[in-house]
C-alpha cells in the first residue's frame, strides 16, 4: 500500500513538474515576444503582478479572446489596447481556460521571484557600431550563416536596396521594422522568440544567438533611413529581368540544338517552287 | 555459334505494279484508329522521289540509324547522354507535316446540299483537327512522279549521279520510275529498340519481329528519331508509339501477313532464316563495302548438320528448322544473291531484302522519233534507264557490284528462257550469258519459278509459330489456355 501510495507521489510529482514545464514552454513561443514579468513593457504590457492589477477571472476571459473583449468595449481591454499602439493581441492557438488559468499561475510564481526567468533577453545596451551594421547586414544576407543553422532572413524578406531580384517576398519587408517594433528592445525581444506561426516554426529549432540579434536590430535600425521598397519597381524590375533571362536563354538553346530537326517537306517545296518560279 | 531464328522477306521490285493494295490492306487493319491516320506501316514510294516521310533516306536531317564512331557502334540520335538533356524536346524528330496531315472530306455537305446553281463539294478536313485544311502533302504525294522538279530530283540516292544522268532521269520519253513498297524491316540489330529509353520495344526472341509492347511505351519517341526507316510512328491519341507487327497473329495463325497476302503482283515472300547472333556486332562494324557479304554470312545453311544441331541447341525446334530448308527468302538472298538488303549503311542489318528492278531499255530520240539505244533483245543492265549508281546508292551502301551481279543475273534467266521457250536465241549464247552472270541452268530454273510461277505455299512459307514454347518459359501452356479468351479489352492510353 505504502509503496503503491510512494510511486503515485511520485507520478504525480513528475506529472506537476512536466506540466510546468509545458506552460513554461508555451509561455515561451507565445508570450515572450511581446511581454516580459519584470522587464518593463515590450509591445505588451509587463505581466508583473498582473493578478493583482486585475481579477483572473477577466485575464482568463481575456486571454482566450482578445478581440471579443476589446470589441465588446470593455474599457480595461480598450485602455490597454491603447497602451499598445492599436496593436491588439493575437488569438493563441491552443489557448484554453485551462491554458490560461495555468499561465496565469506561472506568472504569479515568477512575479513573487526577485529575477523572473522572463523578465526578457539580456541583449547588450552598447551604442551600435558600423561593424553591428555590416555584420547584420551580411546576416540578412546570407553572406554570414547563422550559428544555430537557421535559414536567413533573405529567403523570405527583403529591405529596401538589396538590389537585383531584392530580397523574398514571402515574408514582410523590413525596412522599417524597426519603427512597427517600438525600436530596439521589443525588436530583440521579439526576434529572441519570435510569434508569428510561420517564424516561431522555423527558428524554435534554431534560434537567433543575442549577438545575431544585436546585428540584426542595428542593420534594421540603419535601413530606417531608407524608404520600403516600391511595390511596381520591384515587379517592373523582376519583370524586365525575367525578360532579358527568358531571351538569354532561348537563345542559348538555338545555340546549343543548333543542328536540331526542322522541317523538311515545306521548306523542300517552297525552295523548289522559287527555283522555278523566281 | 548462337543460332536463331527470324522471319524474313523478299520484295521482288522487279513484279510491283505500284498498285497500293498493300498499303489499303494494312490501313484497313491496323491503322484506321484515331492517331494513326497519318502512319502507313507500309507503304509503296515511288522512286526517284522523296517517299514517307519526306526525304526519309537522308540521315543528315532524320539522324536515325547506327553510326561507327571510334570503332563503336553508336546510335545517331540519341545516347544515355543524350536521353537525360534531350529529355523534354529531341531534336531530331520528324514533326507531322513531314509525314502529312491525315484528311477527310465533308460528305454531308456534298450529299445534304441544297439545290443551286453551283455544284456541290466535299471541302477537306483535317482528321487530327476537324478544321478545313489545305490539302498541301499526302502519303504518296509524289506517286508515278518520276521526273518531277520538287520530288523526283531530291531523290537522296541522286548522290554520286552526274549532272548527265540527272537530266536523263527526267528527260520526256525517257523518264523512269520504279516502285518501292516499303514496311518494317524487322532488323537484327534494330536502332528503335536500342535507343527506347523505357525498354518498351523488343525483339522476339522465337521469330524476331520488332514489337513495341504498348503497356511500356511511354512515349518518348526515342524510337520515332532513331528508325533509320522511319518506321516506327507515335500515336498522339494514345501517347504510343507503334510500328509494324508483321500482322503476328496471322502468322501464328498460318496465315501470311496482310500485305503479303493481298499483292497483287505476287511480288512478296516470306520464310525463315537462320541466322548467327554471336556475329552480329561484328558484322555492324564492317566498312561499307563488305557489309553486304558481312550482313549474308551471318545467314547460317539450313542444311548444315552443324547448324541443325546449333539449333536443335537454342530450342528451336524441327519444325522451324524445316521451314527454314524451303523459305524462299534463302534462295533468293543467299543462294542467288539477287535480293539485296535497303540502306544496309544504317547498319540496322535490315531482314527484308529487295529484288532489284530490271529497268526500261535506253532511248535516243531523234527529232521526233524515239529508237532503242541498244541492239540487243535484252538491253545492257549498264544502259537501263535507272543508272546503276542510283540502284547502288539504295541498295548496295552506294557501291555498284553486288547490284551488277544481281542484275545481270536476272537478266541472264531472261535470256535462257527466251532461249527455251521462243527460241529465237540460240541455247549457245544463252548458256554463255549465264556463265557470265555466275548462274547455272537449275539456278536459272529455280529462279524463273519461284518469281514467275510460284504458287501460294512457295511465297510464303510460314514455319508453326510454336508460341506454346515462348508460353512455357512463363506459364504452363495449359494453363495459359484456360485463362485466357475471355475478359477485358484495355485500350492503350497515356500515362502509365
Amino acid at each position: 500500500m505504502l509503496r503503491l501510495l510512494s510511486v503515485l507521489a511520485v507520478s504525480m510529482l513528475t506529472l506537476g513538474t512536466l506540466l510546468a514545464q509545458e506552460t513554461a514552454d508555451y509561455y515561451r513561443q507565445n508570450c515572450m515576444s511581446c511581454h516580459t514579468v519584470g522587464g518593463g513593457r515590450l509591445t505588451g504590457p509587463d505581466l508583473k503582478n498582473v493578478t493583482e492589477r486585475k481579477d483572473r477571472a477577466w485575464l482568463a476571459r481575456f486571454m482566450t479572446d482578445p478581440k471579443a473583449a476589446i470589441d465588446a468595449g470593455d474599457p480595461y481591454a480598450l485602455k490597454i489596447f491603447q497602451e499598445a499602439r492599436g496593436v491588439m493581441m493575437p488569438a493563441l492557438p491552443g489557448m484554453t481556460r485551462a491554458r490560461a488559468e495555468a499561465l496565469l499561475d506561472l506568472i504569479q510564481t515568477e512575479s513573487a521571484k526577485e529575477k523572473s526567468i522572463f523578465a526578457g533577453v539580456q541583449i547588450s545596451d552598447r551604442p551600435f557600431t558600423d561593424r553591428d551594421v555590416e555584420t547584420g547586414h551580411a546576416i540578412f544576407t546570407g553572406a554570414a550563416s547563422l550559428k544555430n543553422g537557421g535559414p536567413s532572413c533573405i529567403g523570405c524578406h527583403t529591405v529596401n536596396g538589396m538590389g537585383g531580384f531584392g530580397g523574398g517576398t514571402l515574408g514582410p519587408d523590413l525596412t522599417t521594422v524597426f519603427e512597427r517594433y517600438q525600436g530596439r528592445k521589443t525588436l530583440s525581444t521579439w526576434l529572441s522568440a519570435p510569434a508569428t506561426p510561420t517564424m516561431q516554426s522555423i527558428f524554435k529549432k534554431d534560434p537567433l544567438e543575442p549577438e545575431e540579434i544585436l546585428s540584426l536590430v542595428a542593420y534594421f535600425q540603419h535601413t530606417l533611413t531608407r524608404n520600403p521598397e516600391d511595390a511596381s519597381t520591384a515587379r517592373l524590375n523582376f519583370i524586365l529581368i525575367g525578360l532579358a533571362g527568358t531571351i538569354v536563354l532561348l537563345g542559348l538553346f538555338d545555340v546549343v540544338w543548333h543542328k536540331r530537326f526542322r522541317a523538311v517537306r515545306r521548306p523542300l517545296v517552297q525552295e523548289r517552287q522559287l527555283e522555278s518560279h523566281p | 555459334m548462337n543460332v536463331r531464328s527470324q522471319i524474313s522477306m523478299v520484295f521482288h521490285l522487279d513484279k510491283c505494279i505500284g498498285c497500293h493494295t498493300c498499303s489499303i490492306a494494312c490501313k484497313n487493319i491496323w491503322t484506321d484508329r484515331k492517331g494513326t491516320e497519318y502512319m502507313w506501316w507500309n507503304n509503296v514510294e515511288t522512286k526517284p522521289g522523296t517517299g514517307f516521310p519526306t526525304k526519309w533516306e537522308d540521315q543528315e536531317k532524320y539522324r536515325g540509324g547506327w553510326e561507327l564512331r571510334d570503332g563503336k557502334l553508336v546510335l545517331k540520335s540519341t545516347s544515355k547522354a543524350k536521353t537525360v538533356t534531350n529529355i523534354f524536346h529531341n531534336p531530331s524528330m520528324p514533326s507531322m507535316d513531314d509525314y502529312y496531315e491525315p484528311w477527310t472530306y465533308k460528305y454531308d455537305e456534298l450529299f445534304n446540299a441544297p439545290e443551286g446553281s453551283d455544284q456541290p463539294t466535299a471541302r477537306p478536313v483535317s482528321m487530327v483537327t476537324g478544321e478545313y485544311i489545305n490539302v498541301e502533302s499526302g502519303p504518296n504525294w509524289d506517286d508515278d512522279l518520276g521526273g518531277s522538279r520538287i520530288y523526283a530530283e531530291s531523290d537522296p540516292n541522286l548522290k554520286g549521279l552526274s549532272e548527265e544522268q540527272r537530266q536523263q532521269l527526267s528527260a520526256v520519253e525517257r523518264l523512269v520510275l520504279f516502285y518501292f513498297p516499303r514496311i518494317c524491316n524487322h532488323c537484327l540489330n534494330p536502332s528503335c529498340v536500342a535507343s527506347c529509353p523505357s525498354g518498351a520495344l523488343y525483339k522476339r526472341g522465337e521469330d524476331g519481329i520488332v514489337l513495341i509492347d504498348q503497356k511500356r511505351c511511354r512515349g518518348w519517341r526515342a524510337c520515332v528519331a532513331a528508325c533509320p526507316y522511319k518506321k516506327t510512328f507515335y500515336n498522339w491519341s494514345t501517347g504510343k508509339s507503334e510500328k509494324c507487327v508483321l500482322c503476328y497473329p496471322r502468322l501464328e495463325t498460318g496465315e501470311a501477313p496482310a500485305c503479303f497476302h493481298s499483292c497483287v503482283g505476287r511480288i512478296r515472300y516470306l520464310g525463315v532464316l537462320l541466322y548467327d547472333a554471336d556475329r552480329l556486332e561484328e558484322v555492324a562494324k564492317l566498312p561499307d563495302e563488305q557489309l553486304i557479304d558481312g550482313h549474308r554470312s551471318l545467314i547460317l545453311d539450313p542444311h548444315d548438320p552443324e547448324v541443325i544441331a546449333a539449333a536443335r541447341k537454342n530450342d528451336i525446334h524441327d519444325s522451324v528448322i524445316e521451314s527454314a530448308q524451303n523459305s524462299p527468302v534463302y534462295k533468293f538472298v543467299k543462294e542467288w544473291k539477287i535480293a539485296l538488303p535497303p540502306h544496309i549503311e544504317f547498319r540496322t542489318l535490315p531482314m527484308l531484302f529487295y529484288v532489284p528492278p530490271m529497268s526500261p531499255v535506253m532511248a535516243n530520240r531523234n527529232d521526233d522519233t524515239v529508237s532503242s539505244v541498244s541492239d540487243e533483245f535484252f538491253h545492257d543492265i549498264e544502259q537501263a534507264r535507272v543508272p546503276l549508281q542510283f540502284l547502288a546508292n539504295l541498295f548496295g551502301a552506294g557501291h555498284q557490284g553486288k547490284l551488277l551481279y544481281a542484275l545481270k543475273k536476272q537478266k541472264a534467266v531472261r535470256v535462257y528462257r527466251r532461249s527455251r521457250t521462243v527460241g529465237d536465241i540460240p541455247m549457245k549464247t544463252a548458256e554463255a550469258i549465264l556463265r557470265e552472270a555466275d548462274c547455272t541452268v537449275e539456278e536459272a530454273e529455280g529462279i524463273y519459278k519461284l518469281t514467275s510461277l510460284c504458287t501460294f505455299e512457295e511465297r510464303f512459307v510460314i514455319p508453326p509459330m510454336h508460341r506454346e514454347e515462348a508460353i512455357e518459359m512463363m506459364k504452363d501452356p495449359q494453363e495459359h489456355k484456360t485463362a485466357v479468351g475471355f475478359g477485358f479489352l484495355d485500350p492503350p492510353k497515356r500515362g502509365l
